[in-house]
């Protein structure tokens, strides 16, 4: 390391909101907010270099210590794991997992096994396992709100924002599974090996989180 | 019949630089470890699945490579070396006296998610230290940590220091019913600070609250035993690292060591001083290890332990090592072996074969297309040299 520091940022909102956040903390974003063809963004007034990828990705740059920062949801740091620190709640990007089911249908009243459809399959196993419920999971990777319609499954753990989507599609959602931000997490080597660099980097994200509330 | 080519995902081969890299690793530490009056041990690759259960080392089930032998039983390639050494120190070694310094020099093996990048195999180097307690043992073995990673030739490495006791008697102090107790350690674990808050939030007026909060921040120098102090008040635990520090500073490895006091991974399993060592180069920690006064017990005998595995391949990695370069191709004529033999010998490791043609036509092109810049021509009385 040439005493820079490189975040992965996930692509798309939780960036677009990432780089809002460290403007407001006086790092000076333009090479990331037109970026072009390049894939590594030096900051002119900060060490600090910036890597869009891939929500799943950015955990995995993390977690092999090729990035030291990165920025994520709680969604996928809850469906993927991993061994890293997850030091902020940067509080945007806020949703929560909810399970969903048809309009007026009873998902608990019943001992027959229940379907459920997900793009998060460990999340959904976790919550019933939890619940010491066994449940068939099946896993979808596009519009997940189709299967119960269709009659492949009784339930769905979705992400749920405003639950227009659902309510649309003639669902409701009828619990909470988990409550979902996005979160600054941190590879356990650099945490140690680069302490000053990350404590001032993450002092100036705490301080503008404290001024924006 | 379809032969498999390649190797098992999660496993490879080695070539040149990598065992290079790996045997100069290994032969550094085994060094030191003789040295320190270490002795070797040598368990088997496959032991019974009980025994990594019944230690209490937390080894996830799903992470143990299994095999299910002729009767039935399950079987295990082994994923740690330390409780097989407890088991022969608890067994076999019994009647020697204590302390017993083992080591060992061993592959173990872990079952990965596909495609995370893992490897299955680990090649581990690491000693145990057993029935000795204290302030001096304790000591001897972190120096002996710091030694490890300095004699593999790291540059920029440290060793962290924790304590068990540190958090538990944080956490006694807390009244925390079993199963948020073990969030709140997770969380610490995780340097989790959003989480470690919201657990916290319902025990404001909680004795340790202000320490227990401020956890996941206290690591860095010994200034962070001042400041754990300052938060917790006059603890046992905090003395004896301060007691340690002092020591290590004054045999030399103070810049060497550091703390993390928030360091509370698999405590069922850990009583004592924890450490791991940190390299410039690697993502994870390259060394772990601590003390774990309660596992020889599980093997029958009551006997203190300590000791830790460096995960050499990960040290490798942050080494440079060069592959020898091919210089010299020597062409002998009848009844000169010996003196080739000697030529070879004299010259450092792989810069210098014998050619095993007849003619020198065939010695020289085979000279060319290895790339050695020379070849050694030895005759009856005497010897040329040619430039390839």
């Amino acid at each position: 390391m040439s005493g820079r520091l490189r975040i992965a940022l996930t692509k798309g909102r939780l960036q677009d909101k990432s780089v809002e956040l460290f403007e407001g903390a006086g790092l000076d974003c333009a090479p990331v907010r037109s970026p072009g063809r390049r894939l590594i963004h030096a900051l002119p007034n900060y060490p600090l270099d910036v890597v869009l990828a891939k929500a799943p990705d950015v955990i995995t740059y993390v977690e092999h210590g090729v990035c030291d920062l990165g920025v994520v949801g709680k969604d996928t740091i809850l469906e993927k794991g991993g061994a890293f620190y997850e030091v902020l709640d940067l509080g945007f990007g806020r949703c929560r997992f909810a399970l969903a089911v048809k309009k007026g249908s009873d998902f608990y009243g019943t001992y027959k096994t229940r379907r459920v459809a997900s793009k998060y399959p460990n999340v959904t196993r976790a919550f019933f396992e939890g619940k010491g419920m066994d449940v068939d999971i099946i896993k979808i990777e596009g519009s997940v709100e189709l299967a119960p319609i269709l009659d492949l499954a009784d339930g769905i753990v979705d992400i749920v924002e405003t639950g227009a989507t659902l309510k649309e599609n003639g669902l409701e959602p009828i619990e909470d599974v988990a409550q979902v931000s996005a979160r600054l997490i941190v590879n356990t080597a650099s945490m140690k090996l680069y302490k000053n660099e990350i404590t001032d980097f993450l002092t100036r994200i705490e301080r503008e989180l404290e001024a924006r509330t | 019949m379809n032969i498999h080519i390649n190797t098992p995902e999660g496993t490879r081969d080695r070539l040149f630089s990598e065992c290079l890299e790996r045997r100069r690793v290994q032969s550094a530490l085994v060094e030191l470890f003789r040295r320190r009056g270490y002795t070797e041990v040598i368990t088997p690759e496959v032991e019974f699945y009980d025994l990594f259960v019944q230690s209490g080392n937390p080894i996830p089930q799903e992470a143990m490579l299994k095999i299910i032998d002729r009767s039935g039983r399950i079987m295990v390639m082994r994923p740690d070396c330390t409780a097989p050494i407890a088991r022969v120190a608890a067994t076999k070694l019994k009647h020697l006296p204590l302390p017993q310094r083992l080591y060992y020099d061993q592959t173990v093996f872990r079952d990965r998610l596909a495609h995370a990048g893992g490897s299955r195999e680990m090649a581990q180097c690491g000693v145990e230290m057993i029935g000795a307690v204290g302030e001096k043992a304790d000591l001897e073995m972190v120096a002996l940590a710091v030694d490890a990673l300095r004699c593999c030739g790291l540059e920029q490495f440290h060793i962290e220091l924790g304590h068990a006791g540190f958090y538990r008697a944080l956490a006694g102090r807390m009244r925390m019913p079993g199963e948020e107790q073990e969030r709140l350690r997770s969380a610490i674990e995780g340097k989790n600070f959003a989480l470690l808050n919201d657990l916290l939030e319902p025990y404001r007026d909680g004795d340790a609250y202000a320490a227990l909060r401020r956890l996941p921040y206290l690591f860095g120098g010994p200034e962070v035993l001042d400041e754990a102090e300052g938060l917790a008040g006059p603890c046992e635990s905090l003395d004896y690292l301060r007691r340690l520090y002092g020591e290590l500073a004054a045999a030399g490895c103070g810049d060497c060591v550091r703390f993390d006091l928030g360091l509370v991974h698999q405590l069922d399993y850990y009583t004592g001083v924890v450490f791991r060592g940190y390299a410039q180069g690697a993502g994870a920690p390259v060394l772990s290890g601590g003390r774990y006064d309660g596992l020889m017990e599980q093997f029958g005998r009551k006997a203190e332990a300590t000791g830790f595995a460096v995960d050499v391949d990960a040290v490798g990695g942050c080494l440079t090592v060069e592959t020898p370069k091919l210089e010299t191709v020597i062409h002998y004529g009848p009844g000169l072996l010996a003196r080739a033999l000697a030529e070879v010998d004299g010259r450092p490791a792989g810069s210098c074969e014998l050619s095993p043609c007849r003619t020198l036509d065939s010695t020289l092109s085979l000279a060319r297309e290895k790339g050695a810049a020379r070849v050694l021509v030895l005759e009856a009385e005497e010897a040329r040299w040619l430039t390839v």
